[in-house]
């Protein structure tokens, strides 16, 4: 077991095109504490200065914060700055020892997991992740019986990342899950959540992570500020193993250089900045993530 | 109070043969008892009919009908679920009848199912021991699209209210057992139908009604508004309820007559805003806060930051404040899930562990298809059941097995097994009939009754002694709100003295005013509504003037004739700043039909009834007449026509709806803000069009007869011929045109008194903070026309006519209009907008 510190800092910055004179945000910026991960420190500072601000929990248990910003403004900053303490061991796949077809076996809507949250959360199709044709299809060369569940959830994963090719810009947050297998192209979100709609098809939970990655730079060079980015991947659980976490983009078991911030069944329940502001004008949108151990 | 029985068994059903009503074969009619006679709460009706023949019932019809349109009734189903027929739901004013007997065990069944669900609700956002001790199947609750995440932590009990208004629909099969075939929870329809039929119908049968001594429903709605203010966390004894409310803004819908029966300031999700844990009224230039909501639209939109719909309105925020006892908000926002048909197959033991009671009215015998054996039931008794989704109702058509096609039920079959804890099915029921009008009969429809009622955390739930009835149109057994039929007011008779509380007042005292606040939105379409009903009315002036070129003549030769009709064209868009479409056609036709025009008629007016329909509550019946009149006349105007000229009398039809549109405003609204803001849009626009149209004649260089004309066409335009020939005696000439329509102080129609009014006006307007009131701005504009009038008038009196000046004059009027509309759309209106 090795131990690992990470700090993180992640700006987010809207400018807008015009004066903003109100604006109602939530944020999922805390990290989660688990057994891989104890956190040191967090705090969120938003500019201008919210004049109304409430922590909370959401239905997940992820750490949620609401604000308020009023009075005319035409820039926002949310700095959200956190230290976490990862100990990992080597990451290996562990079995579930259950077959994925084993009807007996199988976790129902019903069944919850160490936490009290219920399969049906991580079962059932949601608007984001719904069961549609293209997902049987990249299913169907993987369903030999009798597989290992985990050993499924893994190949699919590599599938995802051998099919799919990681391209920013081809997608984003609405291009529907049926477009998504036809284009077969995408950044981590849509991989997470084309696992996570195969993986709910055939009847393993599986929920969205949002989180960081530290990226290192290429041996001799200095790493480059802001360079790490958001990142999502996703967990799938078994009985024997519990959740265990899987990332499609990189093809990788998660260990130390994951952060995780929060889970839920898509993308859309762990948004990390939503908010609703009231003004002309566009916006332009920039994110500046540092990943960097001490 | 029920009158006596009609004689003999053999005079009764002698009396049914004669209106020719027969009970459908192996069918129960609620009005035929088993022996064959009249059911006692049903023989008054029979007797009326028989006694007047049975002619009566279209009269009857007609009466409702008239009486509907006369109050502002005219209501249109269209908007409710997606109800492509503008014609269904029309009420039959044959009421339903109902003996306390009848009443009693559904009243009291009602109340233990608002009870049983208002304790499923506090579970399913709570503790959820029907998950824990899997009382339900989990996919039902967590799958279903109304169960909403983000209010997991707003249990519904101490502070939170739990089930608001929600309906139940009731029938009965063959055997007279009564079942709930719906449930309806969260933002359930009808209520404000219900209380239009009983308005109307209450009309129709005045005598009828108080012979049946039918109970009265103010006390239910008098109960829940103390109820909701009650259970207000601020505002102290006297918390401002409102209803919010999403439908588009231009829906004719139920809830205008809800909000106003009961008193209730309705307002539109972009009426509100959330600050410092408190919802405000947008008002115009304020912001007032909100103690209670009562909504009718889907909880699940009604915030706009933490749903996961996108799209329509909502308020950003407002869960939040909920969550810190800011605001109390009825129904419960997550109460949609409670509507999954999955969870009548567990009722009957969600019943007995959650109440430790028998259910009194059981739903229909119903089987959830995720369950093996319930499934194989299902599949095997295909052609005889209802198959309904566990989902949102709306992505799912309730399918009845009877109406498919082999094929269609091998398809039903395979989308069943798909995903079969998707769907239950349901056994189909014979529902009962009641007497219906049908032209000059009676015949018997199948009928559902939906029934609505509260759960009162303090006293228990509470049902309303009535409802809707709906009936189906044709001799079919479903009654869905999707399907077109006639509905109906339902009667709970009763052998006691009525209760006081009568809806048949037009003022129900036991409720409380609509509280005085104008939305800066309302206020906003007010000025429109103004704006655009005088710019109407000045169009159509041009149009008639031209038609009347066109058919009489003015007595001069052809070629002159179409030079003033050019000048006059030249006039509309040289007002209205307006180029038009490179010479194609002929521009009348382009005024009175392209509803793209904005210098004609079709769009104008479409302008204004689309602000007034904003501002419906604002209008009296009357008034509501002349608007939907207006548009009715503007549908055929769209509709175009070879010839022009038929648009004569159109046109005199328009504009004295519209005038008395106008004017009845003027009589019957309060002199408030909002009262202020239509009038001032009037003037503006008045003042705006005068100002051009001066300005106009003033450049036009026509001289000679071509000035007469054009100033008399100008004096007919602006509504001024009589006045001028009364003042002057002469052939209309500019400068005496100017002397009454710019420099006239007492003359309504001179831009003299128009601004002198205005200032006049502008003192009901609010100060807004930090901006200068209104009245300011329009001071030195005034003071500069008042020194400029008495030598005016003196100098023209004595034949002198300054052109330049008074040009200059007009340009700089035309400007502070323009200015002060911006100026209030900045003070009043926008500020709204960016809050």
């Amino acid at each position: 077991m090795k131990e690992y510190r990470y700090r993180v800092r992640h700006l987010t910055t809207y400018q807008y095109g015009g004066r903003i004179d109100i604006c109602h945000s939530i944020a999922h910026l805390s990290p989660r504490e688990d057994d891989r991960q104890n956190v040191l420190s967090h705090r969120v500072d938003v500019t201008p200065t919210p004049f109304f601000r409430v922590d909370r929990q959401d239905y997940w248990h992820n750490g949620t914060l609401y604000f308020e910003i009023q009075g005319s403004h035409d820039r926002l900053e949310v700095l959200s700055t956190l230290t976490v303490e990862k100990q990992v061991g080597d990451p290996v796949l562990p079995l579930s020892e259950e077959a994925w077809d084993d009807k007996k076996q199988k976790l129902r809507p019903g069944d919850h997991d160490e936490a009290g949250v219920y399969f049906a959360n991580f079962l059932l199709p949601t608007r984001t992740c719904p069961f549609v044709d293209g997902i049987d299809e990249f299913l169907k060369p993987s369903l030999s019986p009798g597989k290992d569940s985990m050993t499924l959830v893994s190949e699919l994963m590599t599938r995802v990342y051998e099919e799919f090719a990681y391209v920013p810009g081809a997608t984003d947050t609405t291009t529907p899950l049926v477009e998504l297998m036809k284009l077969k192209k995408g950044v981590c979100q849509d991989f997470a959540h084309v696992m996570i709609a195969a993986l709910r098809r055939v009847g393993i939970p599986a929920r969205y992570v949002s989180g960081y990655l530290e990226t290192l730079p290429p041996p001799g060079q200095e790493k480059l500020q802001g360079a790490d980015a958001t990142h999502a991947w996703i967990e799938a659980y078994s009985r024997k193993t519990g959740w265990l976490a899987f990332d499609p983009t990189n093809n990788r078991i998660p260990s130390h250089q994951h952060i995780k911030i929060a889970h839920g069944r898509d993308y859309f329940d762990v948004q990390p900045l939503k908010g609703l502001f009231v003004g002309s004008g566009g916006q332009v949108l920039t994110v500046e993530v540092d990943v960097e151990r001490f | 109070m029920c009158a006596a029985p009609i004689g003999t068994l053999q005079d009764q059903q002698q009396l049914m043969e004669s209106l020719g009503y027969t009970p459908l074969e192996g069918r129960r009619d609620e009005s035929v008892t088993a022996d064959g006679s009249i059911a006692s709460e049903w023989q008054p009706l029979f007797e009326s009919v028989g006694r007047h023949g049975s002619g009566v019932l279209m009269d009857w019809r007609n009466v409702a009908t008239r009486i509907s349109r006369e109050r502002g009734l005219a209501y249109r189903p269209a908007s409710l679920e997606e109800s492509d027929s503008a014609e269904g739901w029309t009420l039959d004013p044959i009421p339903w009848l109902y003996s306390p007997k009848n009443w009693e065990p559904l009243e009291d069944g009602i109340s233990q199912r608002t009870r049983l669900y208002e304790m499923i609700l506090r579970d399913a956002y709570g503790e959820q021991r029907m998950l824990r001790e899997k009382l339900i199947p989990a996919e039902i609750l967590l799958g279903h699209p109304g169960f909403i995440r983000p209010l997991h932590d707003l249990t519904p009990g101490e502070s939170v209210v739990g089930l608001g208004i929600s309906a139940f629909d009731v029938a009965r099969d063959a055997s007279g057992q009564p079942f709930i075939v719906n449930d309806r929870f969260d933002h359930p329809f009808g209520l404000g139908l219900a209380l239009e039929n009983r308005t109307v119908v209450n009309k129709v049968l005045p005598r009828l009604f108080r012979r049946c001594g039918v109970r009265r429903v103010g006390q239910f709605f008098t109960d829940w508004f103390s109820y909701l203010s009650r259970r207000a966390q601020s505002g102290g004894d006297n918390p401002l309820v409102v209803i919010v409310d999403s439908s588009e803004e231009d829906e004719d819908s139920e809830i205008s007559f809800l909000a106003n029966y009961c008193g209730i300031l309705r307002v539109h999700p972009a009426d509100l805003t959330v600050r410092k844990g408190r919802v405000w009224i947008k008002a115009l230039s304020r912001l007032i806060p909100v103690d209670v909501i009562w909504k009718t639209m889907p909880g699940g939109e009604i915030d706009s930051l933490e749903r996961d719909v996108r799209g329509r309105p909502g308020v950003a925020g407002l869960f939040e404040v909920m969550r810190i006892g800011g605001v109390t908000l009825a129904s419960h926002p997550g109460s949609e899930v409670l509507q999954s048909p999955g969870f009548y197959p567990f009722l009957p033991k969600l019943c007995r562990e959650l109440l430790g009671e028998e259910l009194k009215i059981p739903p229909v015998a119903s089987w959830w298809c995720g369950s093996p054996t319930a499934l194989s039931h299902v599949l095997a008794n295909l052609p005889s059941m209802v198959i309904k989704s566990v989902g949102a109702h709306s992505e799912f058509s309730t399918l009845y097995g009877r109406r498919l096609s082999a094929e269609q039920l091998e398809d039903l079959k395979a989308t069943i097994l798909a995903n079969p804890s998707g769907y239950i099915g349901q056994e189909e029921i014979q529902i009962s009939t009641i007497p219906t009008s049908r032209g000059e009969s009676l015949v018997p429809r199948g009928a559902v009754l939906r029934m609505f009622s509260y759960f009162d955390s303090d006293h228990g739930p509470s049902v309303m002694p009535g409802g809707l009835g709906r009936v189906s149109t044709a001799d079919g057994v479903v009654v869905s709100t999707r399907e077109e039929g006639d509905s109906k007011d339902v009667w709970i008779c009763s052998s006691e003295t009525p209760e006081p509380f009568s809806i048949a007042t037009v003022v129900d005292t036991s409720l409380p005013a609509a509280p005085y606040i104008v939305p800066s939105r309302t206020g906003e379409n007010l000025y429109w509504t103004g704006r655009y009903a005088e710019r109407a009315q000045f169009v159509a002036k041009f149009a008639s003037r031209i038609i009347d070129g066109r058919t009489r003549g003015f007595s001069h030769d052809e070629a002159f004739e179409q030079q003033h009709e050019d000048l006059l064209m030249r006039a509309l868009y040289d007002v209205f700043e307006f180029t038009p479409k490179a010479a194609q056609g002929d521009p009348l036709g382009d005024l009175l039909h392209d509803p793209l025009c904005t210098v004609g008629i079709p769009y104008n007016l479409q302008r204004f009834h689309h602000a007034a329909q904003v501002t419906r509550e604002s209008w009296s019946p009357a008034s509501i007449m002349a608007i939907e009149t207006c548009y009715e006349s503007w549908g055929k105007m769209t509709k175009g026509s070879e010839s022009h000229f038929e648009f004569g009398a159109e046109l005199d039809g328009l504009q004295l709806n519209l005038s008395a549109f106008l004017g009845l405003n003027l009589d019957s609204m309060t002199r408030d803000e909002g009262w202020a803001l239509l009038d001032i849009g009037r003037r503006i626009e008045r003042g705006t069009l005068i100002s051009g149209l001066l300005s106009f004649l003033l450049k036009s260089g026509a001289e000679g007869d071509m000035s007469s004309l054009l100033n008399e066409s100008i004096l007919y335009i602006l509504d001024s011929v009589r006045t001028y020939q009364r003042r002057f005696h002469k052939t209309p000439n500019t400068p005496m045109t100017m002397l009454l329509l710019l420099g006239e102080p007492d003359y309504p129609r001179s831009l003299h008194h128009l601004l002198d009014r205005l200032l006049d006006i502008g003192s009901k307007l609010p100060n807004a903070s930090q901006q200068e009131h209104p009245l300011e701005f329009l001071k030195p504009m005034s003071a500069r026309l008042e020194s400029f009038v008495g030598p005016f008038i003196a100098e023209v009196e004595a034949g002198l006519f300054k052109q330049e000046e008074v040009q200059q004059l007009l340009t700089e009027l035309n400007d502070t209009l323009i200015e002060l509309s911006d100026y209030l759309t900045v003070t009043y209106f926008n500020h709204a907008k960016s809050r």
